[in-house]
């Protein structure tokens, strides 16, 4: 009886969580799995007839070169941004001052992000500050272009996304036995050695959560490339945006979340259990030990 | 503790007097673009008529149809372009006007009308603007330069140039630098217009309908495609006086927004009273002055005090982008391949 009572409350508990997913989360996502089936109205919107075609649009090589770019683009920038967090979060984490420096990784969040896009011209423009100070100490004579391509792109995307690396892994490192690298070193490990084989794979959850954080929003992304990158850094986001406002194809906009929506979960389920079981093995052996 | 019940009492008091105030007042709900009417103009029409404007903005023809075809009631007027207006009359969302209450409709030039027929007889739609995009150059970089397209290819601008990230639009150039009309479905002239976009592609350092204005104003960019009134409100007098906007002579794609009445509008008597009072002269060239726009009012163009960026004379080549329904697709596809490559 207890226990049937305890159920109830746990229901009651997650009711208004459970509410706000359905409505915000669930419903809109069945929405557009519903519409990537549907017909294309040519003024806008959907018709209700079932049709294949917005499947059928998908299979274009240039569609699969986007996919590809954007695939390149969030890779590059997910791996960079967890080699800048790592250590950054094992300063902080091993750091007197902790808060404080955990309260600077949140204060960008307090501007807008578009601002805070918009400022990266402003730092990397033709006329911008890093121009200007290579040019100042005569290191460059002519500006050099670092903005309108896809590494800018990319530069923009880790700056953006690092806190959100930075924050599972301080939470992860923090709980670290730091005692093990001493006792590694003792062991005649180099001091590398100790960091690459003992705490690396002791902090693998908080690395696999900084990389989903980073790689999936960088994946979908849309105002970075539209404002940073250049003539060719189109990505699978810029292309939904096109198809839905100025084709006004809502079934091919649809259909091509679904398929990345259904590409991100099976990839994210794959690398999750990749890094579970790798992480069981350790426990094993440690266990084993 | 008594001071404060009279205190709230006060308050309340006076919340119940501004509530009767504005509840008394006749509401218009307009719903326009962002930025394209000065406040100045609506506070003129809420005087002149005792009434209040309540005013929505959106940002691009798209969005306002999808909210109004999902069921978003409650306005009364909206401004669609040329296609949406037609889109709109098809699917029965206009009402029709009753033009003895537009009697300044006359003082539209009869040349706009000449130039479409979306809407015969204007039955559902009183233009409200007609304009193009165009080019802008930085005449401190550039010196000796044709007003037209072959800017694009100048050498001493590579990678100085931006192209709207519009297809219609710069497609529309292409085409019109060849000869062909911006509304074309032959797939010959579209891959001819796609050739001569590629060629500038190499040139150019984006495509960019956000941040162009910004960036010619910052002097990243030296040669922008674009409308007059995003690059101009970037920059100070000093840098007025060094940008030149033309439109290319062969002419470029152009558009007309139409101020309409929704069929399920309450307030109709209302809404025809301020389209008639936009196209009073002096309310028209308020309107023109602020944007520097061309007047398509005649009897404005002799009182206005800003000489605009552009007239209707330079407008002569250009053509209305019209509603191409199915055939978009063949413009995707092209402007696919020039984003994209093959």
């Amino acid at each position: 009886m207890k226990i049937f009572k305890k159920k109830n409350y746990g229901q009651i508990y997650t009711a208004p969580l459970m509410f706000w997913i359905t409505v915000f989360f669930v419903i809109p996502i069945l929405i557009i799995f519903v519409f990537s089936f549907l017909k294309k109205s040519y003024t806008g919107g959907v018709l209700p007839q079932f049709s294949l075609d917005a499947y059928g649009a998908l299979a274009n090589p240039q569609f699969v070169k986007v996919v590809l770019k954007t695939l390149f683009i969030s890779i590059v920038a997910s791996i960079f941004t967890v080699l800048l967090a790592i250590p950054t979060s094992y300063y902080i984490a091993r750091s007197k001052y902790k808060d404080i420096l955990l309260f600077l990784i949140i204060i960008p969040f307090w501007t807008n992000f578009l601002i805070r896009i918009y400022a990266w011209i402003a730092i990397l423009g033709n006329n911008g500050f890093v121009n200007n100070f290579l040019i100042n100490i005569g290191l460059i004579e002519e500006h050099v272009q670092l903005l309108y391509n896809q590494w800018a792109v990319i530069i923009v995307i880790v700056y953006a996304y690092l806190p959100f690396a930075i924050l599972p892994l301080y939470s992860t490192i923090e709980k670290f036995d730091f005692s093990l690298l001493e006792a590694a070193r003792d062991l005649g490990a180099t001091k590398f050695q100790s960091i690459m084989k003992v705490m690396i794979p002791n902090i693998k959850p908080g690395i696999t959560t900084a990389v989903l954080f980073t790689f999936i929003p960088a994946f979908g992304n849309y105002a970075i490339p539209e404002i940073v990158g250049g003539k060719d850094s189109v990505m699978v986001g810029n292309i939904i945006a096109n198809q839905l406002r100025v084709v006004r194809n809502w079934p091919l906009s649809a259909s091509i979340s679904v398929v990345l929506t259904v590409l991100t979960t099976i990839g994210v389920l794959l690398f999750v259990q990749l890094n579970k079981s790798k992480t069981d093995e350790i426990r094993k052996i440690k266990e084993d030990v | 503790m008594k001071k404060l019940f009279v205190f709230i009492g006060v308050i309340l008091a006076l919340f119940a007097i501004s509530g009767c105030k504005t509840a008394k007042k006749e509401k218009l709900y307009i719903y326009n673009w962002t930025y394209y009417i000065p406040d100045e103009v609506i506070k003129d029409f809420q005087e002149k008529y005792g009434v209040e404007v309540v005013y929505d903005v959106f940002a691009s023809n798209e969005e306002m149809y999808a909210k109004l075809k999902a069921g978003g009631t409650g306005y009364d007027i909206t401004f669609p372009s040329v296609d949406y207006v037609s889109i709109m009359i098809k699917e029965g969302m206009l009402a029709k006007l009753d033009k003895s209450k537009l009697p300044n409709i006359a003082n539209i030039d009869p040349e706009v009308f000449s130039k479409a027929n979306y809407d015969p007889n204007y039955e559902y739609s009183v233009p409200y603007m007609m304009g193009a995009a165009g080019i802008t150059v930085n005449k401190k970089y550039v010196k000796d330069y044709k007003k037209d397209v072959s800017v694009f290819l100048k050498p001493e601008l590579k990678g100085r140039i931006t192209l709207l990230d519009d297809m219609r639009e710069v497609l529309g150039l292409a085409l019109k630098y060849q000869g062909y009309s911006v509304n074309t479905v032959n797939e010959e002239e579209l891959k001819k217009a796609k050739e001569l976009v590629i060629k500038w592609k190499d040139n150019i350092q984006k495509f960019d309908a956000e941040a162009f204005g910004k960036g010619f104003a910052a002097g990243e960019f030296w040669c922008v495609h674009g409308y007059q009134e995003n690059v101009f409100s970037e920059l100070d007098d000093s840098q007025k006086q060094d940008a030149d906007f033309f439109i290319p002579e062969q002419g470029a794609a152009m558009y007309i927004d139409s101020m309409v009445i929704l069929k399920d509008a309450k307030n109709k008597e209302l809404a025809h009273k301020f389209i008639n009072f936009i196209h009073e002269p002096e309310v028209y060239a308020k309107f023109v002055d602020f944007f520097a726009f061309p007047s398509i009012n005649v009897p404005a163009r002799s009182i206005r005090k800003v000489t605009p960026r552009y007239d209707l004379p330079d407008l002569k080549n250009c053509e209305i982008k019209l509603d191409l329904g199915e055939n978009i697709e063949l413009y995707n596809k092209v402007w696919q391949e020039i984003r994209v490559g093959n």
